[in-house]
């Protein structure tokens, strides 16, 4: 039968073997999702942290630290995690060409522009509002460019959960700003943060359902 | 009961296929990145996709990145249907006569 094993022919054995290949196939060609998410959450959970311990709700102080220390730290992080998710996708797409890497390609300069023309408006806007106004102006500006991201991710590769997680990210960042500064915060440290490094847990150890 | 396709019913070429399925419509894949995926020495490689761009199931594309020349590959549209209808027969012969 094959021609390179004696074996007989079984054909549980056979539809395994391809799905196995293509599992594995799959698998080479898609971004660790650890490295994709992993970074962004904890950028989230720490810079945001931060960000609600020195500026609270009604402007209380909860742990006292330098007035810059809160966004210095969240854009430190940040700008780690643009670099590491982007260096984890762009890798893998080195070896696959064809359309995909052209959608590859625009959406990773998506990003770039989506960040730069959203820092334009904030740059330009900061040295008009108090600290607590500012952290917030970044904060739900940053993460609504993430959550966009995430909805377009899911609508050019009609992958449902990315899409949802942008979808959640979005909602809460929503309620965050309606909420205000301070309690933004939180609901982007737990909720956005947390839910961006069970996502990476949860892709890494179910690949094929995400990305 | 039909025969299955010679050409892919080898458990080698059929690895090639099978990987080569995963790609999406329009992609293709570098020669060292499917070797490596696929565990198999260049000239083993060599040989099955031969076979599988004879039969008219893998298209073989010599270009350059650069100066480097680049081997890329995938399956052809009926490279596709090949394999589909390779697998919807073994999944036949699982399931059994009624």
């Amino acid at each position: 039968m094959g021609e390179d094993d004696d074996t007989p022919f079984s054909a549980a054995d056979t539809l395994k073997l391809i799905e196995e290949q293509r599992s594995t196939t799959a698998r080479s060609l898609t971004p660790d999702p650890r490295l994709l998410y992993w970074p962004w959450g904890i950028a989230w959970l720490i810079g945001f942290g931060l960000l609600f311990l020195r500026y609270g709700p009604d402007n209380r102080i909860l742990v006292d630290m330098p007035a810059w220390l809160p966004l210095s730290t969240l854009y430190a992080l940040m700008i780690v995690a643009f670099v590491v998710s982007g260096v984890a996708g762009a890798r893998v797409a080195r070896h696959v060409s064809g359309a995909s890497s052209i959608t590859g390609a625009l959406y990773g300069w998506t990003w770039f522009l989506g960040f730069g023309g959203f820092s334009a408006l904030a740059i330009r806007l900061s040295p008009h509002l108090s600290n607590e106004w500012t952290g917030l102006l970044w904060g739900a500006g940053s993460v609504g460019v993430v959550g966009l991201m995430y909805l377009n991710g899911g609508a050019i590769w009609r992958t449902r959960d990315l899409f949802t997680l942008g979808l959640w990210i979005t909602a809460i960042n929503i309620a965050g700003i309606i909420a205000g500064p301070g309690w933004h915060s939180l609901v982007i440290s737990l909720g956005a943060g947390a839910s961006m490094i069970i996502t990476g847990t949860m892709a890494h150890l179910k690949p094929g359902r995400w990305f | 009961m039909d025969e299955l396709d010679p050409v892919i019913h080898a458990q080698a070429r059929l690895r090639v296929v099978a990987a080569l399925s995963t790609l999406r419509e329009g992609d293709q894949l570098a020669f060292p990145r499917l070797q490596e995926i696929l565990g198999m020495t260049a000239g083993n490689l060599s040989v099955h996709l031969r076979k599988l761009e004879d039969a008219g199931y893998v298209s073989v594309v010599k270009t350059h990145s650069g100066r480097t020349p680049t081997t890329l590959l995938c399956l052809s549209r009926r490279g596709r249907f090949a394999f589909d209808e390779y697998t919807a027969a073994v999944r036949a012969l699982l399931d059994g006569p009624q």
